[in-house]
């Protein structure tokens, strides 16, 4: 089967390509323009295309013999404006093109920033609550982005013909990108934990990449949306411990119970901050909520209708990120 | 008045942050190519619909008022077919690609009795209008000299220097810096009058995508000199002004609240820089709390095109002169012409 990555030279790209190359994939990789190849290490078997999802260039050839795109695409970082043209933009542009080639399946990753933390209650899973216009325009670019870029591929995709699977994994975490936002707020070396016994919806970037591969093959998968994260995950007093052991840096762990910083959060915003248009994120009541509010995360659908489970364990895992490189 | 706007992207969202507070104005279409972001620039600013299209959104919703935000070369078309379809123009910066298109622009706009302004934010930031007040007031004296310095980093990653997807700015004489030439000549312009001769220099410092990262001009005009420069390697990021008077001397940092003088004082000569220091000290301190307070609130450095565009929608209200009057528009923007680089580097 012959597969398309967009953004295949990001964080999760890499590990998609060897994922795909592993289940005996043929890959194609899009990178960008200005994309170093050195540094990635493929071999020739990987066709590359460069091009930039946000420059109106032709973009039907790299559809040739496709059979699954797998789009990951986007801008993590940058202003509001660039995520938003990256991310929707570059969506838009990729999926008109696709819609004019015999290539029909797509797997997209959106994320869990598209969920409403402060609506949900107890387990967050593919059926709870996203965020609600106008709400939505409260939140950080980031979040923005990602929604519209869902909103976008489901209304293309319908109106294409399109089949879509649409995976929302949680944090992402692996070697050079171990430091979560959920951690909390840094103050220097030393680290405000606030709700030190939360778990994070947690996975690792090469299980992350084998349930990409696994959608892109698994027919079942399309029209379905999965999240993805490898379990019920880590405690973030004990990730963090084991960032600092793995990292050698060193600081203090000073936890806030997670009811006392929101609490405080939200009293701040009510007075304070009341007419306030701009706020750094972790002094906004709902941004707060969604990077740290104490829920349970489930994969149970990932488990069950594609049979999923992460290749690696955790104590893996940890030796894949901090471990001597291999 | 029905504002419609063509172009979402950054400054676009300031316009419309501002538009939703002025009084008696409805934000009433947005255009751009991207079907998501026209949509979702409409809902977040309720507007009452969006458009990939400019010339249907015209012929449709029928703008009094259109604001052209989209990247500098496709200005001219979409403000032409604007004023053609009867709306005012304001336009950002740099309004046109050459000064031609600019001429056409003016002369359409006068022929059809509509608005089109070229949105020369920083003149409207309040130091450059507390400057001008003392001006007014005979405060500072004539003015001699004028002095504009952008230092600002565009190198970095997602700007104009972005290897991925060169910015639309490169396109024009100039490069990159000829975004900012607006902002240097409008302010030069507002405390010394129509240029009369003008020498730039252009350079390189660094390799990047840019054709030039550093610019230097003198100009002589009709009420007294200015040096305008932008350095895209010296930092920190700043954006000083510096007004000479023949009795005063004013400096701001306009990306700040920073505004101090410097002037004659009831005490003995030798004592006059020691209380000028402690005062200067003192507006200095002040400026840091109200730049802390700014970050929090409001539109920040774009305070200039939150007051310019007040100000326009009050004059076209009115029917009264708007804040840049066709004759200065040309002026500025014959001396942003005059600024260029002949020579077009590949």
């Amino acid at each position: 089967m012959k597969v398309l990555v967009t953004g295949a030279g990001g964080f999760l790209g890499r590990h998609l390509v060897a994922a795909l190359r592993a289940r005996g994939d043929r890959v194609r990789a899009l990178v960008r323009p200005a994309a170093r190849l050195e540094e990635l290490g493929w071999p020739e078997e990987v066709e590359v295309v460069r091009a930039d999802l946000r420059a109106a260039a032709p973009l039907e050839s790299a559809f040739d013999g496709v059979e699954v795109v797998i789009h990951l695409a986007a801008a993590v970082s940058g202003g509001e404006d660039l995520q938003f043209a990256a991310a929707v933009g570059g969506t838009e542009r990729l999926l008109e093109a696709m819609a004019r080639t015999p290539c029909k399946r797509v797997v997209l990753a959106s994320s869990f920033s598209v969920y409403d933390f402060g609506r949900t209650r107890g387990t967050l899973d593919e059926d709870s609550p996203l965020h609600a216009v106008p709400e939505l325009y409260a939140r950080d670019g980031y979040t923005i982005a990602k929604w519209w870029q869902e909103k976008v591929a489901r209304r293309l995709c319908e109106r294409n013909g399109l089949a879509l699977t649409v995976l929302r994994p949680g944090f992402i975490w692996g070697r050079g990108h171990a430091y979560l936002a959920a951690l909390g707020q840094r103050l220097g070396r030393h680290h405000l934990v606030i709700g030190p016994c939360t778990r994070m919806p947690l996975t690792h970037v090469e299980n992350c990449a084998d349930a990409f591969a696994l959608a892109a093959r698994e027919a079942r998968a399309a029209g379905e949306t999965f999240n993805v994260i490898d379990g019920p995950g880590e405690r973030i007093w004990r990730y963090l411990g084991e960032y600092q052991r793995g990292t050698g840096e060193r600081g203090w762990r000073l936890p806030v119970p997670y009811r006392i910083a929101i609490l405080a959060v939200r009293v701040a915003y009510a007075t304070v901050f009341r007419s306030a248009t701009k706020v750094p994120s972790i002094l906004v009541p709902n941004r707060l909520e969604s990077r740290l509010k104490p829920l349970r995360f489930e994969n149970r659908k990932l488990r069950e209708r594609l049979g999923w489970s992460p290749p690696l364990d955790h104590a893996a895992c940890l030796a894949r990120t901090y471990g001597p490189w291999r | 008045m029905k504002a419609a706007l063509i172009g979402a992207g950054q400054i676009a969202r300031q316009h419309l942050a501002c538009l939703r507070t002025l009084p008696g104005v409805e934000i009433a279409a947005i255009c751009d190519l991207s079907p998501a972001l026209a949509e979702a620039t409409a809902e977040r600013f309720g507007a009452r619909a969006w458009f990939t299209d400019h010339r249907s959104m015209l012929e449709r919703v029928r703008p009094d008022v259109v604001h052209v935000t989209t990247p500098p070369p496709s200005h001219f078309r979409l403000a032409l077919d604007a004023l053609d379809a009867g709306a005012h123009v304001v336009v950002e910066k740099p309004a046109t690609a050459t000064l031609d298109e600019l001429e056409t622009l003016a002369r359409r706009a006068a022929e059809a009795g509509r608005a089109l302004v070229e949105d020369h934010n920083y003149v409207f930031n309040q130091a450059p209008l507390e400057i001008r007040r003392r001006v007014g007031t005979g405060e500072l004296g004539p003015v001699v000299h004028v002095e504009v310095l952008i230092c600002l980093d565009i190198f970095g990653p997602g700007g104009f220097a972005d290897p991925n997807s060169p910015h639309p700015a490169l396109r024009l004489a100039g490069g990159a810096i000829a975004d900012f030439l607006p902002h240097l000549a409008s302010l030069a312009h507002r405390f010394v009058g129509p240029h009369r001769s003008a020498q730039a220099v252009w350079a390189k410092r660094r390799p990047s995508l840019l054709p030039y990262d550093e610019f230097r001009a003198v100009i002589e005009a009709e009420r007294g000199t200015a040096s305008l420069g932008f350095s895209a390697c010296s930092q920190p990021d700043a954006f000083w002004l510096r007004v000479y008077g023949e009795r005063m001397q004013a400096s701001a940092n306009l990306f700040e609240t920073r505004l101090t003088f410097d002037g004659p004082r009831p005490v003995p000569k030798p004592l006059r820089p020691f209380f000028s220091a402690l005062e200067e000290g003192r507006a200095i301190r002040r400026a840091a709390r109200r730049t802390l307070l700014r970050k929090f609130k409001g539109p920040g450095a774009y305070e200039g095109l939150w007051e310019l565009l007040a100000r326009t929608y009050r004059a076209l209200a009115t029917g009264t002169e708007v804040p840049v009057p066709l004759e200065d528009l040309l002026a500025v923007n014959r001396l942003v012409d005059a600024l260029k680089p002949r020579e077009v580097r590949p």
